[in-house]
């Protein structure tokens, strides 16, 4: 295992022509150029909105200063908003990877027809979100979708689904950690395909039980997937929109009014472009946060191979 | 493995497969129903029939969309992939002064919401006179942060003997990159691409500011379509479309299965 | 480290002042056009809708009939998503050549279409040639008209109506002719109809229902004559006549009688055509289709009042066409010959027919493609009937404010919260405070 922090104790002495400044900036110049006329300036732009109101076309037209920040730091909707966001990260992204862990381990075993499996385990990949939002949205209706026919049949009493503020936000959750589940069962199972099998033979030889090698094995020696998946999901989760806006449009009384669409629907419903950057700014800075501390805390446990 | 264990994993597999497979079969159901069926709360069509796929056909230009959305997903994937080895390769071999601050630099990109972005690109594009173009759909994505992280952590991986080694046998560093970091890296580099071509397909709100033109717009322009405000929408001709632009994803899927994961294993670093 | 401070500082302050002059810059090059764009030889007017589904194909043969009337002019439809996505779109390429030549908007768009400054009023061309609009349902012209301007050219106009099951009327003795009027016999009918599984009445989730409740008691939804005289700067739709509305959902559900059916208009028909509601509101829109697909016999009705109140009627609802300014005369004349186009008594019976929206010219109505559907479809009748019966006034004219789509969350969120047992009157007034937030921002920019 080599910890990544090899190279860098390692010094290369430039022996070609070309300073090596010059040479990484050249690596790096084709991202460079894109993030700065497509991400950095439209940021800054953001930033600069935020401290003002717009007018019809989204000009800035009067300086408020930090009004839309305190309005929105005092403000009760937008509290909700960043706890339906937390809490939809929490019910999202570690149910899902651990059902999608599940199916790939389910998945990896050698039998007969096991393409057949993957395949399926896999579809919800090709489905994208507007589509597949439409059908939980089926799914979902009190009065004439699955959810309430099942309930029925095993004699539980009806349920509001998405009408309900106590449950909307969870069954949200459900339908996106389905989406999400065929990407990361796919993953997963490329990540448990690496793992050498001597591994899992000798731990045979040795007698352990599958749970012993599943936590000693697997577990550590997929972890650099697993690091990718929870990045993925994180990213994934704080940016939920799609589902949202068809499935709730976050309601009922805003109980699924995640932080990302309460900028879209001030953007581009409400018009208020200001106190949407000013939210987009606060996003980011809180995303920020929590990726510094992610990798802070991921990097340590990660185990390369 | 005893018969025992066999039939149980079966079991497992057959539950878990039904239940994941469902919402698709359940599309795939609506995709045959007629007018009202479906708010009637049927669950098998009373007959099935292909009407509904002729006129999601003869609704929106289904096959061009499925054409454009293809070759935007493609572009992006393929640039994407090449921007961020490229990035990732100079964060990882090539020492130079502000490589941590332009690294931070690039990880915080990962974090600026899309909304912000939407409608000052759209300006910018509509400035380079890049609507209704393949270059307008898929140049502002080429560039990723998360895919940089993702590739550098791979490439960390890589021993830095290795680099030392093929600097001595007068290899430059362009040479190391494609003959040796690539080869080694292909399961993440599969991984990103399959997450980029997926993202891309997926884009409804850009690909819509950006085109006008029938013939540029992709898939999901085209499900949203086909589905009406105010008036009730024909359900069964939706899911036709759903399960048509699907199918393809499918197939692939359940061909590539096999080789896929072959070509998962066989790019691992051992 | 202070002085890494002071220079990053300083960056700052040099990005914020390229930002700003890029803003400035970009509204000084409106780049207006005077050329007006050929294609064949034919003069084009891009003509962007949000019409999807059945009702783009609808819109299509329009566009395709029209460019075979005649050799001067090509119209070109193109679908721009839902209203809010082609408005934002608008937003950002009016006043360049970019710009459509006509765009369609939501009626809750109206005032902000207005203060945009981007649009050319078809007022200037009815006045240019002495047009006669005699003919037009001022019921549906009024809503866009601002001190006597008519703005906008009406395109796809509905009202709500009340929809209910026939077949559940008869079961539950009630007189299936005869649709409840009042709230009180709202109230009697849904307790009679509620069954088993079936739940008397209910109401989407959706802003637009309660405006029309309330004007239809001759209630205003903001000051100013609901924003007609001035810019508006208060809600008022707390008052005795939203109260009545909301005491209505609040008595209603408590009672087990009213169906919580959502925000999605497709679930609200699904709900009733399998018989889980017997009663609901609907647009006039949908009218057709849930006529024809439902597995029973569907009736329609009048919106209701409370008893003793006078019926007012109806505020139209749907969208209209807007002409763009700053582009070539030629163009926004060939703009105009569409619209002219479009307001013909047969292409309105055609679109009436076709979609179920109204047609703005009252000749339509005599055609014999209406009347045959009219024979098929009573129901239909029975919208139109409504609409005529409507009273002008301030209250049914529709209220024009520019934070409309925000102000209808506020209501969205009010009524949700009537389900969860808030107490009618502290809802509205919180709706109320919010929307008047949303006022003072926005009058705050002028």
């Amino acid at each position: 295992m080599i910890a990544g922090k090899a190279q860098g104790q390692l010094k290369i002495k430039a022996r070609r022509s070309m300073p090596s400044f010059v040479e990484g900036l050249l690596y790096l110049l084709p991202s460079i150029l894109l993030f700065s006329v497509f991400l950095f300036y439209p940021m800054l732009k953001t930033i600069y909105l935020s401290f003002f109101l717009t007018d019809a076309q989204g000009n800035a037209e009067l300086f408020v200063g930090l009004e839309h920040y305190s309005n929105l730091l005092q403000s009760t909707a937008f509290r909700t908003s960043m706890k339906a966001t937390l809490l939809f990260v929490l019910y999202t992204v570690p149910a899902g990877i651990i059902l999608a862990l599940f199916l790939a381990l389910l998945a990896n075993q050698k039998l007969k027809g096991i393409g057949f499996f993957r395949t399926i385990f896999s579809s919800t990949m090709g489905m994208s979100v507007a589509a597949s939002s439409v059908i939980w949205l089926f799914m979902y209706n009190p009065a004439i979708g699955l959810g309430n026919m099942m309930m029925k049949t095993f004699g539980m009493s009806e349920m509001q689904w998405l009408l309900s503020p106590d449950t909307a936000l969870i069954s949200v959750a459900i339908s996106t950690i389905w989406m999400n589940t065929g990407f990361s069962f796919m993953i997963l199972l490329g990540g448990l395909h690496n793992i050498d099998s001597h591994l899992y033979e000798s731990g045979k030889i040795a007698g352990v039980s599958d749970f012993y090698t599943l936590r000693k094995i697997t577990l550590p020696l997929l972890s650099p997937t697993l690091l990718f998946i929870v990045t993925v999901s994180l990213i994934n989760s704080f940016q939920t929109f799609g589902q949202i806006d068809i499935l709730t449009k976050g309601g009922p009384m805003e109980s699924t009014n995640v932080i990302v669409y309460s900028i879209y629907k001030d953007a581009f419903v409400n018009f208020n472009i200001g106190s949407a950057s000013a939210q987009a700014v606060l996003l980011f800075a809180f995303i920020l946060i929590v990726t510094i501390l992610q990798f802070k805390w991921g990097e340590k446990r990660v185990h390369y191979q | 493995m005893s018969i025992w264990k066999k039939s149980f994993l079966y079991m497992l597999l057959s539950v878990a497969a039904f239940i994941m497979f469902f919402p698709i079969l359940y599309a795939f159901l609506i995709s045959f129903m007629q007018g009202g069926e479906v708010l009637q709360g049927k669950i098998i069509p009373s007959d099935f029939s292909f009407t509904n796929y002729e006129s999601a056909v003869q609704k929106v230009p289904l096959l061009r969309y499925l054409w454009n959305s293809f070759v935007v997903s493609t572009l992006i994937m393929v640039g994407q992939v090449l921007f961020c080895c490229l990035a990732a390769f100079a964060f990882t071999f090539i020492q130079f002064k502000g490589r941590n601050v332009l690294f931070l630099i690039f990880i915080s990109t990962m974090m600026i919401p899309w909304e912000a972005t939407m409608v000052p690109n759209f300006q910018t594009v509509r400035a380079l006179g890049w609507t209704d173009t393949y270059l307008g759909l898929s140049v502002p994505f080429f560039a990723m942060a998360f895919g940089t992280f993702l590739l550098r952590q791979q490439f960390k991986t890589i021993p830095m003997e290795m680099y030392e080694a093929t600097q001595v046998a007068g290899v430059n560093r362009f040479q190391f990159l494609f003959k040796v970091v690539l080869p080694v890296s292909k399961t993440s580099l599969v991984t990103l691409a399959i997450y980029c071509f997926l993202s891309a397909w997926n884009m409804y709100l850009w690909p819509l500011l950006v085109t006008n033109d029938e013939r540029m717009r992709t898939v999901q322009i085209g499900l949203k379509q086909m589905q009406s405000q105010e008036l009730a929408t024909e359900w069964g001709v939706v899911m036709a479309g759903v399960v048509m632009v699907i199918l393809p994803t499918l197939i692939l899927l359940f061909l590539g299965q096999k080789r896929l994961q072959e070509g998962l294993t066989r790019g691992a670093v051992k | 480290m202070k002085m890494k401070w002071k220079v990053f500082l300083l960056m700052v302050v040099a990005v914020f002042a390229l930002v700003a002059c890029g803003e400035k810059k970009e509204e000084g090059s409106g780049e207006k056009s005077t050329e007006a764009p050929k294609v064949d030889g034919k003069t084009e007017v891009v003509f962007w809708h949000a019409m999807s589904g059945q009702l783009e194909e609808v819109v299509n043969k329009l566009v395709s009939d029209f460019n075979a009337s005649q050799d001067k002019i090509a119209v070109k439809a193109v679908f721009q998503g839902t209203y809010e996505e082609a408005i934002t779109k608008f937003n950002t390429v009016a006043g360049t050549k970019d710009a459509p030549t006509i765009m369609q908007t939501f009626e809750v768009g109206t005032k902000y279409m207005i203060d945009t400054g981007k649009i050319e009023p078809v007022q200037k061309f009815i006045d240019a040639e002495k047009y006669d609009t005699s003919k037009w349902e001022k019921n549906i012209t009024n809503y866009y008209a601002v001190d006597g301007v008519q703005y906008s050219m009406p395109f796809n106009s509905s009202t709500p109506i009340l929809m209910y099951n026939k077949d559940a009327f008869k079961k539950a003795g009630l007189d299936p002719e005869n649709p409840p009027k009042t709230y009180e016999e709202l109230k009697v009918a849904a307790k009679a109809l509620t069954t088993g599984d079936q739940k008397g009445f209910s109401i989407l989730n959706y802003g637009w229902f309660i405006e029309e409740l309330i004007a239809a008691q001759g209630g205003l939804f903001v000051n100013e004559e609901n924003g007609r005289k001035g810019d508006a700067t208060e809600a008022v739709f707390n008052g005795k006549e939203g109260q009545n509305v909301f005491n209505l959902i609040s008595d209603m559900y408590k009672d087990g009688t009213f169906y919580n059916t959502g925000q999605n208009w497709d679930d609200m028909r699904a709900a009733f055509q399998s018989g889980k509601i017997a009663m609901y509101l609907d647009s006039s829109a949908g009218v057709r289709g849930i006529a024809e697909q439902a597995p029973f016999e569907v009736g329609a009705g009048y919106l209701p009042v409370p008893e003793g109140t006078d019926w007012q009627g109806v505020i139209i609802g749907g969208a209209s066409l807007w002409m763009a300014n700053g582009i070539a005369e030629e163009q926004q004349q060939a703009a105009w010959e569409f619209m002219k186009y479009l307001t013909s008594a047969e292409v309105q019976a055609q679109w009436h027919v076709n979609t179920g929206y109204f047609a703005i010219n009252t000749d339509a109505y005599n055609q014999d493609i209406v009347k045959t559907e009219w024979e098929k479809y009573p129901q239909l009748k029975v919208t139109v009937d409504q609409l005529g019966a409507t009273k002008p006034s301030t209250a049914t004219q529709g209220a024009l404010i520019s934070v409309f789509p925000e102000a209808r969350q506020k209501v969205v969120n009010a009524m949700e919260s009537l389900y969860q047992g808030a107490n009618p009157e502290e809802a509205l007034n919180q709706a109320v405070k919010d929307t008047n937030q949303a006022l003072d921002m926005a009058n705050r920019k002028k």
